[in-house]
């Protein structure tokens, strides 16, 4: 019997490298973890840092923020994702861009990371 | 921003009713007919002034929650009391922190209810706040509008 490949699709799973995840990184890659981590998660809107911000439909064009393009596939076009990176503190604590500064920009913040109430500031990555 | 609330709220209250994780301890949903108001029945689990009583929470959520905090008093009715406790007011309103200035949006309902769990655990008097008659018969019915003062960080 032979085998004729007549089509396929090269599928990548991605996600952003957060420092907090580096052993789940080489075991799941099996794909078969689909169990939310709190630690993978929006603090503040409780979204994976993977999914888009709470406020837009779809990671891209909607979003005021990032002005990313959404691929819907091909491998080829993997540069032009362009998604804001979750923004890191000094203190170590982890947001989607667009959560923290919500929460920074209202008063009740007066500056302070939501986690540890020290006064926020963004670290360089 | 009332997407971000809405889709918050979902998930804590699949968390709530045990369709997805477990609810905390001595903590159970009685109503949460909608996104904007629920209500959660309390108990103070271990060795406590309030061993064998039953309270009733109610939260209510503007569309800018979680950035901003949600409005939480003790239901008092024909069947819930409010707790005799120094911070909570005979109406129901609570004075504390984490519902003010303190207020995080990493905070959650859940929190919220093992905080005042922990605040009625460690209380060693029943009594009734300084100055509760006065402020009951004057009080607005929303704790937003209070202006409270927290200057007791022993209970």
């Amino acid at each position: 019997m032979k085998v004729v490949v007549k089509d396929w699709h090269s599928v990548a799973h991605w996600r952003w490298a957060t420092g907090k995840d580096k052993d789940k990184e080489v075991t799941a890659t099996g794909g078969a973890d689909d169990e939310e981590d709190e630690d993978d998660l929006c603090g503040i809107c409780r979204v994976p840092f993977e999914g888009c911000c709470p406020n837009c439909k779809v990671p891209g064009d909607d979003c005021p923020l990032s002005r990313s393009m959404w691929c819907s596939g091909l491998l080829a076009c993997a540069e032009r994702f362009t998604f804001v990176p979750p923004v890191h503190g000094k203190c170590t604590h982890i947001f989607h861009m667009h959560c923290l500064l919500k929460w920074i920009e209202s008063a009740a913040a007066k500056g302070l990371c939501p986690m540890d109430r020290r006064p926020w500031e963004t670290a360089d990555r | 921003m009332a997407m971000m609330s809405t889709k918050r709220l979902q998930k804590e209250l699949a968390e709530l009713n045990g369709v997805k994780g477990t609810p905390p301890t001595g903590i159970s949903l009685l109503s949460a007919d909608n996104l904007a108001s629920w209500r959660l029945e309390l108990q103070v689990l271990g060795e406590s002034l309030y061993q064998g009583e039953t309270f009733a929470v109610e939260f209510r959520f503007g569309s800018r929650y979680p950035i901003e905090s949600p409005a939480v008093v003790f239901v008092v009715n024909d069947k819930y009391k409010a707790p005799v406790h120094p911070h909570v007011y005979s109406n129901g309103l609570i004075c504390a922190s984490i519902l003010g200035n303190e207020w995080s949006p990493v905070l959650s309902v859940s929190a919220v209810c093992l905080t005042l769990q922990s605040m009625l655990a460690s209380c060693k008097e029943k009594k009734l706040p300084d100055g509760n008659d006065a402020f009951v018969k004057t009080a607005p019915l929303d704790p937003k509008k209070v202006r409270f003062v927290y200057d007791d960080d022993t209970v």
